[in-house]
C-alpha cells in the first residue's frame, strides 16, 4: 500500500516539475502554452465536455471524528474490498472551470483492531440488554457495497492538471458492520455493568465476545459528504486520479445506542481514467 | 492553489486518524485487595495467608474470621487500589479522613469500619465495610432446610441463607452469571429457584434448573446454565471469562465428614445437547451431588483454592463422596443412556457415604486446615456448557453427618 502512494507522490511532483518549466515567461513560450492548454482540454477545444470512465483502489475507514478519548491505541488497521468502477459527465464552461455529475460504484471497507478503555457500549439482542463500559481490545470489521453519486465543480489549475471538488451522496446496497471484544495484550479485558462501579464481567481471547448480528441492520444506507479530487492527464485519453470522499453523516441510525459516537466513512481512492 | 497545499489537504484525514487524544482519569474505585499486617499472624488467624484477601468485584463486605479466642486491636492496613483512586476512612464518631496504606485501624471487638474509594476521576465512589470477626466453633454435623430465601440487592434473583460454616453464610450458584446472559429474567426463571410447598413434607425446597442462556449465551458460546448449589465463592466477574474458574469452592472446616444425606427428585430434560446446542442422541442428562473435603494450605504455607476445574480432581483432595455415574475406563466421565444415579421424579432421600484416601489429621482439622465442599447440579456436565435444558432437581433436607 506504502508503495503505491509513493508511486503516486513521485508522479505527482514529475509533473510539477514539468509545469514549472512549461511556464516560460517568453513569447514563445506563451503560444505553446495556450497549445498546451488545447492539446490537454477537452476532447475538442477548451469548453466542450465529455466522459471520464474511472477504476480504482479504495482504501479509509469509517470512524469517529476526532477519535474519542476512549481510543487509546490502534493495533491494527487494514482494507477490506477496495474497488471503485465509475463515470463522470463533464462539462468545462471556460477555460479554466467546468462542473461534472458522477456514479461510482464501490466495494470499500477496512478491519481495524484498537485498544480502548471506558468505552460506553449497550448492546441489545432479541430483547436482551448487556450495557456498560468496556475497556480491552475492539475489533471492527466493515465492508460497503453502493454507489456514490458526485456534483463537482472542476478548476483546471494547468493543462494537465484538474481539481475537483463539491457534494456527493452515497447509497449502499449492502452493508456489513461485525466485531468483537476481548482483553488487550496486557491481558486486561472487562466490562463495567451500568456504571465503572457496575459488575465487573471479564472478557478474554480464548472467547471474545463478538457485536450482535443486527449491528448492519442500525446503519443509515445513505451518506453525504464532500469529494476532493485531482486528475492529473498523463496521456491524451488517460488520466491519473485521486480522489477523497469524507463522509459529514453519521452512519448509524440516531436510534442506535450501541456506539456511543458519530462515526463517519472517510475513503480516498486512487486510480487510472480513460477520458473521452 | 498550489499542489503542496492540495497533498496538505489530503493529508488531513490520516492525520485526525493518527491522533490519540490525551488519556482521561480512571473512573473505576474498587479495593483490589486488602491485608492486615500482624507480627506472629496465626495468633490470630488460622493460616498465615488469611492476613491477604484478594477483594472480587461485586463484593463490598470484607470480612477477616480470627480465632475465638483471639482480637484484634489497632491493625496497620494495607489496599491495593484502582489505579489512581484514593481512600477515605469514616472515623468511629462520623466523618471522614484520608486513608494512608499503612496506618493502623481500630479492627476490635468485631467493629465495623467503612472505607469509601473514589475514583480518580473523582466522579465514582464505593463504601466498602470491613470487619474482623471471630470465629464460631461448629459440632461439626450440618443441616440445611432451605427455608430461608430471599431476593438478592438486585431484586432479579433468590439467595439463600446457610450457616455460620459456609463462606458469608450463604449458598451460592451461578445465577449471578445467568443475570448477565439473560438480563430479562425473572427471579423465578433463574437456574435456582425456590419452590415454596414444594419439599417432601410441605415445607419449602429448591429446585435447580437446566436453563438456556438465551442470544448472549449464545454468543460467547455458553447455551445453557445448570441449576446449582454450592458453598464458597461465586465470583461473577470470571462468569465469561473461565465459568469454572469462576467456582471457587470449599469452606474451612474443623470435623471429619462421614456422610451426606439428601431428599431429592429428578426430572431429565428432553433431550441432551453438545456445547454448540446440537441434540446428542441416546444421551440422557444426570444430576450431580458431591461432598469433598480437601487440605486448604500446600506445603509452603499458600492458600490452596479449588475451583469448577478440579473440584474433583485436585491432588489436596483427601475425601470425596458422589452420586453414582458412569465412567470411562480412564476415569473421565461416560455420557451414556443408562444413568445409574438412581433418582426419579418421586421424592426419596438417598445418602452418599464420604470414603478417603488420606486419614484427616487432627489437629490440621482444628486449625482449619482443609476445606468442604458442597456441589449440587441440575446437569453433572453443566460445566462443559452441555445437558438437558429443562433438567429438574429438586432438593430438600441435606444433612452432613460427622464423625
Amino acid at each position: 500500500m506504502k508503495r503505491i502512494i509513493y508511486i503516486f507522490a513521485s508522479l505527482f511532483f514529475l509533473t510539477l516539475s514539468t509545469e514549472a518549466r512549461q511556464d516560460s515567461p517568453s513569447q514563445e513560450g506563451k503560444s505553446e502554452r495556450e497549445a498546451s492548454w488545447q492539446n490537454w482540454g477537452p476532447t475538442a477545444g477548451l469548453k466542450s465536455g465529455g466522459f471520464i470512465v474511472r477504476a480504482g483502489y479504495v482504501i479509509g475507514g469509517t470512524s469517529p471524528v476526532p477519535l474519542p478519548a476512549e481510543i487509546r491505541k490502534i493495533n491494527e488497521f487494514s482494507p477490506r474490498g477496495g474497488i471503485s468502477l465509475g463515470i463522470d459527465g463533464y462539462r468545462m464552461l471556460s477555460k479554466r472551470w467546468g462542473v461534472s455529475l458522477g456514479a461510482h460504484f464501490f466495494w470499500e471497507g477496512f478491519h481495524t483492531s484498537a485498544d480502548v478503555k471506558n468505552y460506553y457500549v449497550w448492546l441489545e439482542t432479541e430483547g436482551e440488554i448487556t450495557k456498560g463500559y468496556f475497556t480491552g481490545t475492539n475489533v471492527t470489521n466493515t465492508q460497503m457495497w453502493g454507489v456514490t453519486l458526485p456534483l463537482l465543480v472542476t478548476f483546471r489549475v494547468s493543462p494537465r492538471w484538474n481539481i475537483n471538488l463539491g457534494p456527493y451522496m452515497s447509497y449502499y446496497f449492502k452493508q456489513t458492520f461485525t466485531g468483537e471484544v476481548y482483553d488487550n495484550s496486557d491481558g486486561v479485558g472487562y466490562l463495567r455493568e451500568d456504571t465503572p462501579v457496575g459488575n465487573k464481567i471479564l472478557m478474554t481471547r480464548e472467547n471474545p465476545t463478538p457485536y450482535p448480528d443486527d449491528f448492519a441492520d442500525h446503519m443509515v444506507p445513505l451518506n453525504v459528504g464532500i469529494e476532493l479530487g485531482a486528475d492529473w492527464k498523463a496521456l491524451r485519453h488517460m488520466n491519473v486520479f485521486a480522489k477523497l470522499d469524507w463522509g459529514l453523516t453519521d452512519i448509524w441510525s440516531p436510534s442506535f445506542e450501541a456506539i456511543s459516537f458519530r462515526m463517519y466513512p472517510i475513503y480516498g481512492t486512487i486510480g487510472v481514467a480513460y477520458r473521452y | 492553489m498550489k499542489l503542496t497545499e492540495i497533498a496538505a489537504l489530503a493529508s488531513v484525514p490520516f492525520l485526525v486518524a493518527s491522533c490519540i487524544q490525551k488519556e482521561e482519569p480512571n473512573t473505576e474505585c474498587d479495593i483490589e485487595a486488602i491485608s492486615l499486617h500482624l507480627d506472629r499472624p496465626t495468633e490470630c488467624f488460622f493460616h498465615d495467608y488469611d492476613t491477604l484477601q484478594a477483594v472480587i468485584p461485586a463484593d463490598s463486605i470484607i470480612t477477616f474470621n480470627i480465632r475465638s479466642y483471639a482480637d484484634v486491636g489497632l491493625v496497620p492496613v494495607t489496599l491495593r487500589l484502582t489505579q489512581g483512586a484514593s481512600a477515605f476512612l469514616t472515623k468511629v464518631g462520623g466523618g471522614e479522613e484520608p486513608f494512608v496504606n499503612g496506618s493502623p485501624v481500630d479492627l476490635s471487638e468485631e467493629k465495623e469500619r467503612r472505607f469509601r474509594i473514589v475514583s480518580e476521576d473523582k466522579m465514582w465512589s464505593r463504601t466498602y465495610r470491613l470487619t474482623v470477626k471471630h470465629d464460631k466453633p461448629s459440632e461439626g454435623n450440618l443441616s440445611f432446610d432451605f427455608e430461608e430465601y430471599e431476593l438478592d440487592a438486585s431484586g432479579k434473583y433468590y439467595v439463600w441463607k446457610a450457616c455460620d460454616v459456609f463462606t458469608d453464610g450463604m449458598w451460592k450458584n451461578g445465577n449471578p452469571g445467568f443475570k448477565i446472559s439473560k438480563s430479562s429474567a425473572q427471579p423465578m426463571e433463574y437456574p435456582s429457584t425456590p419452590v415454596a410447598g414444594g419439599g417432601p413434607d410441605g415445607s419449602a425446597c429448591v429446585k435447580l434448573e437446566t436453563c438456556d442462556t438465551g442470544p448472549f449465551g449464545k454468543m460467547v458460546n455458553m447455551r445453557l446454565a445448570s441449576g446449582s448449589m454450592f458453598n464458597g465463592i461465586f465470583d461473577v466477574s470470571n462468569a465469561l471469562k473461565d465459568a469454572r474458574k469462576a467456582t471457587l469452592m470449599g469452606s474451612p472446616f474443623t470435623s471429619k465428614p462421614e456422610q451426606m444425606r439428601v431428599w431429592v427428585r429428578y426430572e431429565p430434560g428432553s433431550f441432551f445437547q453438545d456445547v454448540a446446542a446440537n441434540p446428542v442422541e441416546g444421551i440422557v442428562d444426570e444430576p450431580d451431588i458431591y461432598v469433598v473435603l480437601y487440605r486448604n494450605e500446600d506445603p509452603l504455607g499458600a492458600k490452596v483454592q479449588i475451583d469448577g476445574d478440579d473440584v474433583l480432581t485436585n491432588p489436596y483432595i483427601i475425601g470425596k463422596g458422589r452420586l453414582p455415574h458412569n465412567y470411562n475406563a480412564d476415569g473421565s466421565d461416560k455420557l451414556s443412556g443408562t444413568p445409574i444415579h438412581g433418582l426419579t421424579d418421586q421424592w426419596q432421600e438417598i445418602t452418599i457415604p464420604i470414603t478417603y484416601s488420606e486419614e484427616p489429621d487432627e489437629t490440621i482439622l482444628k486449625n482449619k486446615g482443609y476445606s468442604l465442599v458442597f456441589s449440587i447440579a441440575s446437569s453433572w456436565q453443566g460445566g462443559f456448557f452441555m445437558g438437558a435444558v429443562g433438567s429438574k432437581l429438586y432438593i430438600d433436607k441435606l444433612r452432613l453427618f460427622c464423625d
